[in-house]
């Protein structure tokens, strides 16, 4: 009886070290082990593909990019598989950053990813690089893309660009897709053209909030996180970042479920062996 | 009237009268502030505030023509472009302060000096190679590969990684809180912890694995399962983990997050106009 006291007693009291090396060890096991994982896919990424789908080739999109490296793991699998997605519809793209990290995060990621897929730069896709003013930003490219933007990453002028041809303002792209970890895509919605349509890629964090955009129409479809990520790679049938992240975040959530099943039953044995 | 024409002469000449009007206040309001006794530099203040805050106040609510414009919309884009270029002199304020007090660190050698040596020099050596990166992009400086090479190491190989992994810290302390403060103590927790639970399980792979692959749950609603709503298959449709999941975060979770969203703007409205009035006491 004493025995099983301090046992339970002991689980209650456990070093949070040994918490931390536990979920560390459960991480890389499960990144590393080839097990594949099915995943049905979730209505918000399914609206998500599927309003990227109704795309033709030749169409723009605003990618507003405006994550840094805290949030890595997240949005960086959601840049990739949007990108591979767009270059599939052979969609012209431009990207553009409120966070000056993002700027040039994205700029990097993205040429990458575009190098494999064949797309120019200059024709096929281009970066406005970083706005500092975000509802201002939004409001000058409604009116006047060029003469807000002024010049690209590269220093050249916007309406110089191949790809910007026969583009004006944000009224003539198709569609906006955010990925953020930061609550940007209010703004978005709120200063938009009205048939601008938007598409949001936040952190899981950040999900939560955007449930009143799904439900309200204003945002068109959703990526929440790596699990969004994951469940888009596997509608695209191309394996990224996402798959192996996801596998190791959803691994996690079953070791903090258990550990809190085991938390409640050592507190509730610890309060019996004290006839509490 | 707002919009001046740089290109011209007569819009570069009313651009620099501007600018040096600007340098002039900006220069005559000091030894003005400084001369005030405190209550009258208080007013001042409370009285310049009410002034840029009236500007686009009046432009919301001052009646529009068909374009949706009135005559303050023009002001608005230069109104903006001050803010951007007061929070600049803030940054520049920050910068400053930053270096001054780790370089006080350094010549007093005060206790843990060390660390800010490390500051100063991550900071320069990090501002050297992004200016640099950033003028050369746009074709004013030369692309070197050392260049190349200094801001790989630096922004590749050593700021994302360090960044990612401060981030990434969290999750360990969200195991941590978790494990201690997920405890069944009264009603309200327990419902809160279960909700979690289903949430945490549904969302991810785990979810689909217990609902579809050990308990063979139907993973699509066919027509014949929603003709019949309570018949076991479509029962057993809606309690798969992951509907179970979603249910709770659009059905529970969105309806809280517009009532708090509404909330939210009511009460920034009305610290937007106690900071317009001057009546918070930070700033009276």
């Amino acid at each position: 009886m004493m025995e099983q006291q301090t046992i339970w007693h002991r689980l209650l009291m456990i070093d949070r070290r040994i918490l931390y090396l536990i979920l560390f060890v459960n991480i890389i096991i499960f990144l590393l082990i080839p097990v594949k994982v099915p995943t049905v896919t979730s209505p918000p990424v399914r609206k998500f593909y599927d309003t990227i789908e109704q795309l033709q080739p030749g169409d723009i999109v605003m990618v507003s990019s405006n994550w840094s490296a805290g949030t890595i793991g997240e949005n960086r699998p959601q840049l990739e598989a949007v990108i591979r997605h767009l270059m599939r519809k052979k969609v012209r793209f431009t990207v553009i950053s409120f966070d000056p990290q993002a700027r040039d995060i994205s700029f990097r990621f993205i040429s990458r990813v575009t190098q494999e897929g064949g797309y120019q730069y200059g024709k096929d896709w281009a970066h406005f690089g970083f706005l500092p003013a975000l509802v201002a930003g939004i409001k000058g490219m409604v009116k006047d893309i060029p003469a807000t933007i002024k010049q690209d990453i590269k220093g050249t002028p916007i309406a110089q660009l191949p790809v910007m041809q026969g583009v004006k303002t944000l009224a003539d792209y198709k569609m906006v897709i955010d990925i953020t970890p930061a609550g940007t895509v209010a703004a978005w919605i709120a200063y938009r053209p009205k048939d601008l349509i938007v598409l949001f890629c936040p952190t899981s964090v950040m999900a939560a909030e955007a449930y009143t955009f799904l439900d309200s129409g204003q945002v068109a479809g959703m990526l929440t996180g790596a699990i969004g990520a994951q469940e888009y790679e596997q509608l695209l049938q191309q394996e990224g970042l996402g798959t192996p992240f996801a596998k190791a975040i959803s691994f996690s959530h079953a070791l903090i479920i258990l550990f809190i099943i085991l938390g409640n039953i050592a507190l509730f044995m610890s309060r019996r062996a004290q006839g509490g | 009237m707002w919009q001046i024409e740089v290109g011209t002469t007569t819009g570069k000449v009313y651009v620099t009268l501007i600018v040096l009007a600007f340098l002039a206040l900006f220069l005559g309001f000091i030894p003005v502030m400084q001369a005030l006794p405190p209550r009258g530099r208080r007013a001042l203040i409370a009285l310049i505030t009410f002034f840029a805050g009236l500007v686009f106040a009046a432009e919301f609510f001052l009646p529009v023509d068909k374009k949706g414009e009135n005559w303050l919309s023009p002001a608005i884009d230069p109104a903006q472009n001050t803010l951007q270029i007061i929070g600049a002199m803030a940054l520049a304020l920050g910068t400053y302060g930053l270096i001054r007090l780790h370089l006080r660190n350094i010549v007093q050698q005060r206790s843990q000096w060390g660390y800010s040596v490390v500051l100063i020099v991550a900071f320069l050596t990090m501002g050297f190679f992004s200016v640099w990166k950033t003028l050369a992009e746009k074709g004013e400086l030369r692309q070197t590969e050392f260049l190349q090479k200094g801001f790989t190491l630096l922004f590749d190989n050593m700021l994302v990684p360090l960044e990612a992994t401060m981030f990434s810290l969290i999750a360990f302390y969200i195991f941590s809180a978790a494990y201690r403060a997920f405890r069944i103590r009264s009603i309200e927790a327990s419902i809160l912890m279960f909700t979690a639970m289903m949430v945490m399980i549904g969302i991810v792979s785990l979810g689909n694995i217990i609902s579809y692959s050990w308990l063979g749950l139907p993973i699509e609603q066919t027509a014949e399962m929603e003709q019949n709503p309570f018949s076991l298959r479509n029962i057993g449709y809606n309690l798969a983990l992951p509907r179970i999941a979603y249910w709770i975060l659009q059905a529970l979770n969105a309806p809280v997050q517009r009532a708090i969203e509404f909330g939210v703007g009511i009460a920034g409205l009305a610290m937007a106009i106690r900071l317009w009035l001057s009546l918070e006491r930070g700033i009276t």
